[in-house]
């Protein structure tokens, strides 16, 4: 009962409680009234009775002196205007029915006298009273009433309880629908603007305070917690703003610092490709005039001059060579990649087929444990990024039995992960930064085959223009694998 | 039943007048005791003014001419009614009539009513008769039969002169009431 309550308006509820406790307590008091009144009235009327039963007891009294039942009789009749009676009669003084009267016909009288007084039965109340004459007994008069008049009583009364606590009810519903306002006029109030606070998120909206009583209290509480919440809330907006203004100038700072790098990069990449291209030429003039030299005049130079001529010779060509790596490096930051679906396992094949007879010669093992994916790349740059690697592992191996693997495992977390990996000299880990810088060779100029150290340079920056990263994990000794990422996102489309 | 009533009165009346002596005094001796309650219980409805005591303590009872009661009255003598105390006394002349409450006329009586009648006018005494038509004559209480019931009449009239109030109650059991006191017209 109570939780279904607390389903209802508080409106209804304050008026229900209104309702309630009027109508308790009427019902209540009018019960009361009604019970006191029957109790009395009940008392009145066996008091009524007796002295009515008195007053035929004192004309009866020479109807039994001078046994006449007739006359008795007669005087017992005059009872009957009186219609609650329904039933009288006189005993003598030796408990014999003297005489008698009856309402109706069929109405009973008890064959002797019961003790004196009055008392309810359950359908009538009835009277025995003596008697009397100068003193002396000389019967006993008895008297039956109906209890209609109770019951009128009785009824009326339950009547106006009912008329009382109908009116009642009204005037309480009345005076509770008007009154029950000043209490959930204000909580209704608050609702609505609690309401559209949480609604509208807009906090400087207000409650309006009716009243001086706790509800103003809350009403208070309330607009103050509001403007706690609105002060924060503007710390809050001004802190974000900040923040984002923060945001934007680091950004600004960011993106022209990057803008004032890729321009140096660039200005770097033409310096680079310029330099070496401007410097191939006076090369090749040194390296053809050299040559000349070598032929013409072979025969008048001793044997240390045609040395040092050698010497010349080949410094030329290895400078030609570093300057062709310089321009393939500084080409790689000059040129559009050109990304197309890539068949890596086609890759890989013609690199190996290509080195199938160094492979051979090198008597070193390359295997591919499953085929690659397809990712979206440039096709001839990650040829070349497996090319080097392939060649770096074929080169740097001392083993007799040499082995390359050619792999790659699925990253949850991002582009897959492929990796090159041998068994051969290894790298010291203080060295693993230093294999990518170009030119850097961590071994004698002939050593492993020669090459000119640019490499894994390039290799890093085919990398990174596919926004992709290289690392290595190596023990020395035992071998060396590189792994590396191309593109982030579904490399294989 | 009306017509047996109509028939049955006078043969009744013939009966009682040619009834033997034996018979008639078996019937009259209850009769008798009936009055004779009768004349004690009419005290006690019936006022007397207070002066009409001379000893306040008795109540006399006098039985003027023949006794028919037989002793029977002699029971109630000794009773107390309104702190009275009954006194039965028998005379044969109406010379000592005013120290009496109740006079009882025997029915040996019946010639002197009229004397009888006129010496108490004035007194409160009450008088009763045991003879037909005595209260037309002014007696102020008289026996008649009713069947074999004994009932009374009564004479307000003659009540009233005498200063004697009757008890309604009393008047209620009267067979019949006479308002006129002293003789009959044309008696």
């Amino acid at each position: 009962m109570l939780r279904r309550l607390q389903r209802v308006p508080i409106h209804q509820k304050l008026m229900l409680i209104a309702l309630l406790t009027t109508g308790g307590a009427l019902l209540l008091a009018g019960s009361a009234i009604i019970y006191f009144n029957v109790v009395r009235f009940k008392e009145e009327m066996k008091r009524d009775l007796a002295s009515f039963a008195d007053v035929f007891a004192g004309s009866s009294t020479a109807a039994l002196t001078f046994q006449d039942p007739k006359t008795a009789t007669e005087i017992l009749r005059s009872v009957s205007p009186r219609t609650s009676i329904v039933a009288i009669a006189l005993y003598d003084n030796k408990g014999h029915l003297f005489a008698h009267w009856g309402r109706d016909a069929g109405v009973t009288f008890p064959p002797a006298p019961g003790p004196d007084g009055s008392r309810f039965t359950q359908s009538a109340l009835v009277a025995f009273r003596p008697v009397l004459l100068q003193e002396e007994r000389l019967g006993t008069i008895y008297l039956r009433s109906n209890l209609k008049e109770l019951h009128d009583r009785v009824w009326t009364q339950a009547l106006t309880v009912g008329f009382v606590f109908l009116a009642s009810g009204i005037v309480a519903l009345l005076l509770s629908s008007w009154l029950q306002r000043l209490i959930s006029g204000p909580i209704l109030a608050l609702a609505g603007t609690a309401r559209a606070v949480s609604e509208r998120r807009d906090y400087s909206i207000r409650a309006d305070r009716r009243s001086t009583d706790e509800l103003g209290i809350l009403v208070d509480a309330f607009n103050d917690m509001l403007n706690q919440i609105q002060r924060r809330d503007s710390e809050l907006q001004e802190a974000k703003e900040a923040l984002e203004e923060r945001v934007r100038e680091r950004t600004r700072e960011l993106e022209q610092r990057n803008e004032e790098l890729n321009q140096s990069n660039k200005e770097l990449d033409d310096f680079a490709y310029i330099a070496s291209h401007d410097l191939k030429e006076p090369l090749r003039g040194i390296h053809n005039f050299s040559s000349f030299l070598i032929e013409d005049y072979s025969a008048k130079l001793d044997d240390e001059g045609r040395s040092k001529l050698d010497t010349l010779m080949r410094l030329t060509r290895r400078m030609e060579t570093l300057i062709d790596s310089l321009l393939q490096f500084s080409r790689l930051g000059r040129v559009d990649l050109a990304v197309d679906r890539v068949n890596l396992n086609e890759i890989v094949d013609e690199i190996l087929d290509s080195l199938a007879i160094s492979l051979k010669e090198d008597r070193v093992q390359a295997r591919v444990p499953r085929p690659l994916p397809i990712v979206r790349a440039d096709r001839v740059r990650v040829g070349e990024i497996f090319y080097n690697l392939i060649v770096n592992a074929m080169k740097y191996n001392d083993k007799a039995d040499k082995w390359i693997e050619i792999g790659w495992r699925e990253n949850p977390a991002g582009p897959p992960v492929f990796y090159v990996r041998d068994n051969g000299i290894g790298i010291p880990e203080k060295h693993h930064e230093a294999v990518f810088r170009i030119f850097k060779r961590l071994h004698g100029r002939d050593k492993y085959g020669g090459g000119t150290g640019a490499g894994l340079t390039i290799v890093r920056k085919i990398i990174e223009r596919h926004h992709g990263r290289i690392w290595l994990e190596s023990s020395a000794g035992e071998g060396t694998t590189f792994y590396f990422t191309l593109e982030e996102g579904d490399v294989r489309a | 039943m009306a017509l047996l009533r109509r028939a049955g009165l006078p043969a009744l009346l013939l009966a009682l007048l040619l009834a033997v002596p034996g018979m008639a005094s078996a019937q009259t001796a209850e009769e008798y005791e009936v009055k004779a309650a009768f004349l004690y219980n009419f005290a006690k409805f019936v006022d007397w003014p207070p002066e009409s005591f001379p000893d306040p303590n008795s109540l006399k009872i006098c039985v003027l001419g023949d006794d028919p009661f037989g002793g029977s009255l002699q029971t109630v003598a000794g009773e107390q009614v309104g702190g009275h105390k009954l006194q039965v006394v028998r005379m044969d002349s109406t010379s000592r009539l005013a120290g009496c409450q109740i006079l009882f006329i025997s029915r040996s009586e019946r010639e002197h009513i009229k004397e009888i009648v006129t010496a108490v006018k004035g007194s409160p005494v009450l008088t009763v008769g045991d003879t037909q038509k005595f209260a037309d004559d002014g007696v102020i209480i008289n026996f008649i039969l009713e069947g074999s019931k004994v009932r009374f009449e009564i004479n307000t009239g003659s009540a009233e002169r005498a200063g004697i109030r009757i008890s309604s109650k009393l008047l209620q059991l009267a067979k019949r009431i006479v308002t006129a006191p002293g003789v009959r017209p044309g008696f």
